[in-house]
């Protein structure tokens, strides 16, 4: 009943099986050649290897291999206070650090029982959805720059760190925010930013037209797009694939809709799909999402108060314990569910936290699987358009 | 595919090659935002060392090291943070965490050397562009904290019923609000220098926060043996240096203190304490005094393994303790169950003995192997005024222990009290109580030198005087007792322009034209208290050593000139319970040496 | 989903029944049916995204936890699946069968916490680490501080002080902060 599908990959090309199903790859017979992609930035993903085989420019294997970035965060989370992981575990995952601290101090606020004031629930919301577009302005024309379309990363990149510029006014920091941390947040929005925000909103509603006409409607990106790294819809669940690469298949599932938290009940949206399941669908429903996140940024900030509390009273950080528990928390990241396991024994540190990014899945076995029979140049566009975060995956 | 659209489109990216780069052209100097968390800065005047932002470092970046020109006193540690940017993260937690608020974040981000270990320095000191950085991380404003700022209330009786009678009023902590209060602690460990005994304070509150009671009393017998009595009565010298008291109110250490000792039942201390089996050396010790230095001295010595036997002049024990202060702070019987866990373990006390009549110190230093004589300062002192030898004027001392040993006190509707310590704040109290007693009402006024800002006593004993409606006028000399026939009429006092001069002496200035009458048919003086050393004989005198101020000189051991007497307590240090304990058990570790090098 | 874990609790005797919120639900079941559970709730209940595979070292009591997360996408419920196994040559039965990434998160729990999985395809293969030959990183007794001391360089000439201590060293080093105890030979 639960081996309804086919495990292994469509071989049919080159049905080099051995008699107990395992692939019979001979170097030596001089038809393979083995390539590494990667560990340098294959793309704009981050430091992992794709080990592949190829029979002339077609991949008949994949391997991922990851460690590259391994830092051990949850272990030294472990060791330290409830207070000291937010700044910790921001680093387990680089283009969206905000979604690490928003868990951790949920995590921890379930445990022990604090609810967060209006205010910082706002400006929680608030920072996540920009470190959304951020992430968003580097992915979307990152695509692009898979296939050499070099001029949209450009301009993304420009845009981002106008946003970069608002974080570091808002939180202190411009990759690190760690902003969001157990019973709130730390600080209200410095006088003037939503004016400067409204700005730079503005001018990424312009980069929206100009990347449309460079991307979308660009007969060489759609040539290469359509049709490649196909997702197929009932793969969904079986490797679970969540957040864009899943709604690119039309399964429209959004943490932000299914288990709303923050205020996301209180902001209008519908979380865009596709049904093609390729590059492109993926590409495209990333773009529509972009629109969408600066929607809600408008939103959010028409919504919020001016003035509020920004934290709830904690017990003394110093020697906060919380009582024996666990609770899973969840969010959804530009690239999909991201939650986090967290367990406490009672003294004053977690005994376990655990994150599941969405890369782990998506770069790991998905990945290994979609590149069997694809060609050789189409890895990284195949790589990038599942947003892979490699540190998310071995922390 | 095939759309002309889809050819032509890309190309209106042409449009971008009019427009102005957006690239800055040098972006070194780049003002950062002002709340950008750069390198460290740090107030090296208002920082005290306490280390609560190397206790939240996670990565162990801080290191609190000694500084010149910094150096350790009372409510400062002479240490000062150092930060190591080979591990730091600017995560500012060591920001939000400082308990006086000096270490903040600069908003400067570049710093190029050629030398590694430059990127280690003490903010503050370590001379840095960047020190003068108005713009950087600072802790965010309001309602940020930490740890709670707020003292835990302390329930208390109402002022209109704790005035009626003598009954305690403060009524102790709960589990639960020790528990809060316990929390606010940051274990610094400042207040332990500060406190006379140094008693291990951080190590208690933390065993409150483990709800580990017998392990808090056994921290507190450590250097502290009499903890009921401190717990309610201690001038708590560690809260006045406490480190959350720079932001917000210190921690209640002294309610804290008597919480363990309250929860802990007396019949059970012996276990708890492990105080079974202790040696008896055969040496015998002489105490003079049942007051704290002597019940301290003896409770030290008898864990050593001597005999010790007190000599009480009065008919229980305690001393100042209980005929000095009054019920109401300090109930008899938790002094009884301080004294009977002392008693237990084999001291005896001889009551109402007077050395120097009934035994003389000479006696005493032939029949045992050393003697401590911890007698304190029980006479009152006259202000000397014209009018103060007056019948109806009178010693607080005097009266304080007239109560406590239950005698009928005088008392008249019009009462004036002259000084502005807490003994002077309890006879007011204590006078108050009488009044409404017996005559259903308030009429007492307490006067002093210093003005307001400066007075002697502890702020809660003033406020709590003037909850129970006595009135404190703080600020006057007295200048003359106004008498008719043998009976007051009331005290003539003058504007007190200062206490103390510029070499911090004590010469008192006047301002002659301000004057006031404070009406009174009986006047109390209590403006401190004299030691009684009538037991001293003449030929003994000769033997010791005294200072100028006619103190006996002692050594760091508290060893007088005469090597089998050691003197400690009040007429050493000046009255005070928590002195007088450290000095006893100081004193107790001096004979201990002393005999047994003998 | 009341009835659903009515249901479960008595075809599978959970040993324990958490409601953490009102559409998730710990629940506690021996080692041998943990896998059944997990099969049936994916084959009849429409448990059909895996979320998470995780294990929590409760080295004092001699178990690791192994803990399945299950979402059932249409009802938005989930139910985490918790049992315990013996940390002493630690097993479990596998379930790479069921959903494709189970088999890395068996890989990563071989490799951090030493849990066999017989069966899992390339059990064997490194995930992160490569020439490891210390104790599985994520077990409890595996001092990251102590690896990183011994491992890296620490900077030179690095010293603190403790405020507490370093006041009495200062300012009163003589006196007594301990009380001095005589006791008869027992």
């Amino acid at each position: 009943m639960s081996n309804l599908f086919n495990w292994n990959p469509d071989r049919s090309k080159y049905p080099l099986m051995k008699e107990d199903g395992s692939l019979d790859v001979d170097l030596s017979s001089q038809k393979f050649t083995k390539l590494w992609v990667g560990p340098n930035h294959p793309g704009v993903t981050g430091n992992m290897a794709v080990e592949i085989t190829v029979s002339g420019d077609e991949i008949v294997h994949a391997k991922t291999h990851v460690g590259y970035l391994h830092r051990g965060f949850e272990k030294l989370i472990e060791r330290r206070l409830f207070i000291q992981g937010f700044p910790t575990c921001i680093r387990m995952c680089v283009a969206e650090p905000d979604y690490n601290e928003y868990l951790l101090s949920k995590s921890i606020e379930d445990l022990s029982g604090i609810e967060i004031p209006e205010m910082a629930e706002w400006l929680r919301t608030l920072v996540l959805e920009m470190a959304r577009l951020q992430s968003l302005l580097r992915t979307v024309p990152g695509q692009g720059g898979t296939f050499s379309l070099g001029l949209g990363v450009q301009w993304g990149m420009y845009l981002r760190d106008l946003i970069l510029d608002r974080f570091e006014e808002l939180t202190g920091g411009r990759i690190y925010h760690m902003y969001i941390l157990p019973g709130g947040v730390r600080g209200l929005l410095p006088d003037g930013f939503k004016e400067r925000l409204e700005e730079n909103l503005q001018l990424i509603d312009e980069f929206i037209i100009k990347i449309k006409k460079l991307m979308f409607d660009n007969a060489v990106f759609k040539k290469r797009a359509i049709g490649v790294g196909v997702i197929k819809k009932e793969w969904v669940d079986q490797f679970g694939i969540v957040g864009p690469n899943a709604r690119s298949v039309g399964i429209s599932r959004d943490i932000r809709k299914d288990y709303s938290y923050l205020k996301y009940q209180e902001l209008d949206f519908e979380p865009p799909t596709a049904t093609d399941g390729d590059i492109f669908a993926r590409s495209t429903v990333r773009y529509r999402e972009l629109i969408q996140t600066v929607d809600l940024i408008r939103q959010i900030m028409a919504k919020m108060p001016e003035k509020g509390d920004i934290k709830s009273p904690t017990p003394n950080v110093l020697h906060w314990k919380i009582p024996k528990g666990e609770t899973y928390t969840r969010s959804e990241s530009s690239r999909g569910e991201y939650g986090m396991y967290y367990v406490t024994d009672g003294s004053d540190k977690p005994r376990r936290i655990n994150l599941r990014g969405p890369s782990y899945n998506h770069a790991m076995t998905l990945l290994e699987h979609m590149l069997v029979n694809a060609n050789i140049s189409d890895v990284h566009a195949i790589m990038v358009s599942l947003q892979t975060c490699p540190p998310e995956i071995e922390r | 595919m095939g759309k002309l659209k889809d050819i032509l489109s890309p190309f209106t990216a042409w449009g971008g090659v009019i427009k102005d780069p957006v690239t800055i052209k040098n972006p070194i100097g780049r003002p950062a935002a002002p709340r950008y968390r750069g390198f460290h800065k740090n107030e090296v005047d208002v920082c005290i060392g306490c280390g609560s932002c190397e206790a939240i470092c996670e990565n162990e970046a801080i290191d609190l090291v000694p500084v010149e020109g910094i150096k350790a006193k009372d409510g400062d540690s002479g240490l000062r943070p150092m930060v190591d940017y080979g591990r730091c993260c600017w995560c500012a937690l060591c920001v939000d965490v400082c308990t006086t608020g000096s270490l903040t974040l600069s908003d400067e981000y570049t710093w190029v050397s050629e030398n590694a270990d430059e990127f280690r320095y003490i903010p503050g000191l370590d001379k840095k562009d960047w020190d003068k950085n108005e713009n950087g991380w600072k802790k965010p404003e309001p309602n940020y904290e930490f740890y709670s700022l707020d003292r835990v209330k302390m329930p208390e009786l109402h002022a209109q019923e704790r005035g009626q009678s003598f009954i305690e009023f403060i009524t102790g902590y709960s589990k639960q609000q020790a528990e809060l209060e316990a929390d606010r602690c940051v274990e610094c460990g400042i207040c332990t220098s500060a406190c006379p005994a140094h008693m291990g304070i951080p190590e208690y509150i933390k065993a409150i926060r483990n709800n580990d009671l017998e392990e808090g009393l056994r921290i507190l017998y450590e250097t502290n043996p009499l903890p009921e009595i401190c717990g309610r009565i201690c001038t708590h010298k560690c809260e006045s240096v406490c480190t959350m008291g720079h932001k917000g109110d210190p921690i209640s250490i002294r309610w804290l203190k008597r919480y363990i000792a309250d929860q802990n039942p007396s019949e059970k201390y012996k276990e708890i304490l492990n105080a079974e089996n202790l040696v008896d050396n055969g040496k015998k010790i002489a105490i003079i005094g049942a007051g704290p230095a002597g019940l301290s001295t003896a409770y030290y010595l008898k864990l050593m393994g001597y005999q010790c036997t007190i000599f009480e002049k009065l008919p229980e024990a305690g001393g100042m303790m209980r005929y000095g202060i009054p019920e109401y702070r300090l109930p008899y019987d938790q002094i009884d169950k301080d004294v009977n866990y002392i008693l237990s373990l084999g001291v005896e006390i001889k009551y109402n003995v007077n050395i120097g009549t009934d035994i003389t110190l000479e006696d005493l230093g032939k029949d045992f192997d050393a003697v401590f004589a911890g007698t304190g300062l029980h006479l009152g002192r006259s202000t000397r005024v014209p009018g103060s030898d007056n019948k109806n004027v009178y010693f607080a001392t005097d009266l304080l222990r007239e109560i406590s040993l239950g005698q009928e006190v005088p008392l008249t509707e019009k009462i004036v009290v002259i000084g502005g310590g807490n003994v002077a704040m309890d006879i007011t109290r204590s006078l108050a109580r009488l009044q409404n007693i017996k005559y259903g009402k308030v009429d007492i006024l307490a006067t002093c030198l210093e003005s307001e800002d400066i007075m002697p006593a502890d702020r809660e004993e003033v406020v709590e005087a003037r909850e129970e409606l006595a009135i404190v006028d703080p600020g006057w000399g007295p200048k003359e007792i106004e008498t008719e026939n043998e009976k007051i009429k009331g005290l003539h006092v003058v504007k007190c322009l200062s206490v103390f001069d510029e070499n911090k002496a004590f010469n008192p200035k006047f301002d002659e034209e301000n004057k006031k009458f404070f009406v009174a048919d009986m006047i109390v003086e209590s403006i401190g208290q004299g030691m009684d050393l009538s037991y001293l004989s003449d030929e003994f005198k000769e033997n010791l050593r005294f200072s100028n101020r006619g103190r006996i000189e002692v050594d760091d051991y508290f060893q007088s000139g005469i090597d089998w007497l050691f003197v400690g307590g009040d007429i050493i240090q000046g009255s005070d319970v928590i002195h007088g304990i450290a000095n006893g058990h100081k004193a107790a570790i001096g004979i201990d040496n002393f005999l047994m090098k003998k | 989903m009341k009835n659903l874990i009515e249901r479960l609790h008595i075809k599978y005797s959970l040993t324990d029944i958490v409601n953490q919120r009102d559409n998730f639900v710990y629940l506690t079941i021996r080692k041998e049916n943990a896998i059944d559970l997990v099969t049936y709730l994916k084959d009849y209940e429409g448990f059909s995204h895996f979320v998470l595979l995780s294990c929590v070292d409760w080295i004092e009591d001699g178990k690791f936890q192994l803990s399945y997360f299950l979402n059932q996408p249409n009802k938005k419920f989930d139910i985490a699946i918790r049992t315990m196994i013996d940390r002493e040559n630690a097993e479990m039965q596998s379930s790479h069968h069921l959903w494709k990434h189970i088999e890395t998160y068996q890989r990563e729990l071989r490799e951090m916490y030493g849990i066999n999985f017989p069966k899992n395809p390339r059990i064997e293969e490194n995930f992160i680490l490569e020439g490891w030959d210390e104790i599985p990183p994520m077990r409890r007794e595996f001092d990251t501080k102590r690896y990183s001391e011994k491992t890296f360089f620490p900077r030179e000439g690095r010293k603190t002080y403790d405020p507490a201590t370093y006041m009495k060293d200062k300012l009163y080093p003589n006196a007594p902060i301990t009380a001095k105890v005589n006791k008869k030979d027992e």
